[in-house]
């Protein structure tokens, strides 16, 4: 029995048929011809693509001892229920999140230990100065806001934070066309030439945090990246001194999706930047593979500052570890229309001036 | 006796163009169609008059109701012939001829004209004077044509004449330029606002890890570029339209070579 091979078309569809004329396959739909080599390893390349594995080795964090269980505290905020971790010499008088005074201590129980903390390198006085240089240069800041908000309190807060490390093998099949044209006297002539390109490559990426608390918004802590894991220390008690730290409310496992979309997107961006020559690339089919991964828990400093404003509150911060400072502003509708005339008005002169010197000439 | 008759005829050839020239001057404005005032008359004469003179060159208008059964081009060149228009020995001058039966108009020039005024020139003064006459404005549409006669003639003794590459500049739109340069000012402000808008806001998500990538980065182990088909289109490109410029001439009536162009109004 002969074995019939039937081929898509990949322009069109449809199934292609053998041409003896030409001695090539051709679709009978859309009459583009093909090499049978070509048709047969695009083939091979659309079947041996294969799903995503994106599996973890869900492995952070320690038990604590319970030597460092005694020296911890737990403050539980009665307004907003927000959890944080001190050590048993640092008094939290108010809850770092709702600025309410009504916080109670409980015991640090079931947690895990971190196994990495970044200290902090940069002090309550840092904070404050990178919030007056946030403020600097800022047109449509309204002016009111400089001069009246007040930092109702900074406070420096260890945020938890997962670190995904992971190779990540990718597979990713685009197509591309290069388009060719040229002209004589009487014709204008388009050639598009297309093309399967597979390109397939491994990339390790190392500590990708994921933010795991609640607590804190995750645009906002990503918004502080990146964090420098080379000064990341050995976990221990010492380091909590004096701040507070945040307790995870969000497991590893469901943190694993973000650095899963992080990580695929860096793949996908480096894999196809690999593709070059091409007039148009469109993406096919991908597919991630993760291998040697490893989860991770630590602790990530960071300077939190709030302020109110018109009965809204506005959350400012700043890494603790290399000054990047954020917080969104508000904007002054006044200067933004001021700004706009101005830079309207000024480019129609400059631009009627131009026109006019260009008749000119 | 030979010799005697050769000087006599030779001093007449002499005295006949100053005769012809001098006795039989044709009026250069001929209003067929009563379209100007008295007034008007007199002071478009006098202007044409005094272009014509100042550049040897007849500037000719003439207003008809009726073109005799000619074509527009044939009465113009006829009239010119054979009412003796044109300076010096190739008929230097150039003749607008209005006919308000067929609301026609057409300019036709002779010797020098021919050269000062090109087939672009002559679309080109049409449309100056086009709304005038479109719009009964007859005596501003006259002195329109009349001074850029003037200018055509003036512009083909000093260099090159008016045509498809060098064509006088049009009066600055600044209605047009005034709005573009608007909407330009505009779509700025709004990119510069946007931008001081964008100064406010620092909390972002990152779509990517790429800050955690492992020394080396991408290592890449599979790299195949398969060529599969390929398309070819052919489009006709239209016809090339670039016009020759100059002037394309014709043989009157009388035998002449004239130039000319002309339209409705």
């Amino acid at each position: 029995m002969v074995k019939m091979m039937e081929y898509e078309c990949p322009c069109c569809g449809g199934m292609v048929e053998f041409d003896s004329v030409s001695q090539k396959l051709k679709c009978p739909y859309c009459d583009t011809e093909f090499d049978i080599d070509a048709l047969q390893g695009y083939e091979e390349d659309k079947n041996t693509e294969s799903e995503d594995d994106l599996n973890w080795e869900k492995q952070a964090g320690t038990a604590w001892t319970e030597e460092e269980k005694e020296g911890m505290q737990v403050y539980i905020c009665q307004s907003c229920g927000g959890e944080i971790i001190c050590d048993k010499t640092t008094a939290a008088t108010k809850c770092p999140y709702c600025e309410n005074n009504v916080v109670i201590k409980g015991k640090l129980e079931g947690d895990l230990r971190p196994d990495y903390v970044i200290p902090f390198k940069l002090d309550k006085k840092s904070a404050k100065e990178g919030l007056k240089r946030h403020l600097e240069g800022k047109k449509l800041l309204p002016k009111i806001f400089k001069d009246e908000h007040h930092i109702d309190e900074i406070k420096g807060v260890y945020v938890p934070f997962w670190l995904f490390d992971a190779k990540a093998n990718g597979t990713a099949r685009y197509k591309a066309a290069r388009v060719r044209t040229w002209s004589d006297s009487k014709y204008r002539y388009k050639e598009t030439s297309f093309f399967s390109v597979v390109r397939a490559g491994e990339m390790g990426f190392s500590k990708v945090p994921v933010d795991g608390s609640t607590k804190m918004e995750d645009v906002l802590m990503e918004s502080l990246e990146p964090f420098d894991f080379k000064e990341a220390v050995d976990f221990k008690n010492a380091y909590l001194a004096g701040y507070l730290a945040d307790r995870y409310d969000v497991n590893a496992e469901e943190s694993i999706a973000r650095a899963n979309d992080r990580i695929r997107q860096s793949t996908e961006n480096a894999l196809a930047s690999t593709v070059m020559g091409y007039t148009t690339v469109i993406p096919e089919s991908t597919s991630i593979k993760f291998t040697d991964s490893a989860v991770k828990y630590a602790l990530y400093p960071v300077w939190i500052l709030n302020t109110t404003w018109k009965g809204k509150q506005y959350t400012f911060a700043m890494n603790g570890q290399t000054g990047k400072f954020v917080g969104d502003l508000p904007v002054d509708w006044g200067a933004y229309w001021k700004w706009f005339g101005v830079i309207s008005a000024v480019t129609t002169v400059v631009a009627f001036l131009m026109s006019y010197i260009f008749w000119l000439i | 006796m030979k010799r005697m008759i050769s000087i006599l005829f030779a001093m007449l050839l002499l005295f006949l163009p100053v005769v012809t020239v001098c006795a039989e001057e044709p009026k250069r404005l001929v209003d067929g169609a009563d379209l100007l005032t008295d007034t008007e008359e007199a002071e478009l004469l006098q202007e044409l008059n005094e272009i014509s003179v100042r550049q040897q060159f007849d500037v000719v208008v003439v207003t008809t109701t009726s073109l005799d059964g000619k074509s527009a081009m044939e009465y113009a060149d006829d009239y010119y012939d054979y009412h003796g228009y044109g300076m010096g020995q190739d008929y230097d001058g150039a003749l607008l001829l209005v006919d308000m039966d067929s609301r026609q108009w057409w300019i036709s020039t002779a010797g020098y004209g021919i050269t000062a005024l090109t087939d672009a020139g002559i679309a080109y003064i049409g449309e100056e004077f086009l709304p005038y006459l479109s719009d009964g404005e007859y005596f501003k549409a006259f002195s329109t044509y009349a001074e850029l006669c003037d200018d055509f003639v003036t512009q083909a003794r000093e260099g090159e004449a008016y045509d498809i590459s060098n064509m006088p500049k049009k009066a600055f739109p600044v209605a047009t330029r005034l709005g573009m340069s608007v909407i330009i000012g505009m779509v700025v402000g709004f990119v510069g606002v946007t931008a001081l808008k964008g100064q406010m806001k620092t909390v972002r998500a990152q779509s990517t890890a790429g800050s955690y990538v492992t020394e080396g980065g991408l290592n890449l182990h599979t790299s195949r570029d398969r060529f599969l088909y390929v398309h070819r289109d052919r489009e006709r490109l239209p016809e090339p339209d670039h016009g020759k410029g100059g002037s394309s001439t014709h043989i009157s009536s009388s035998g002449r070579s004239h130039g000319g162009g002309g339209g409705k109004f």
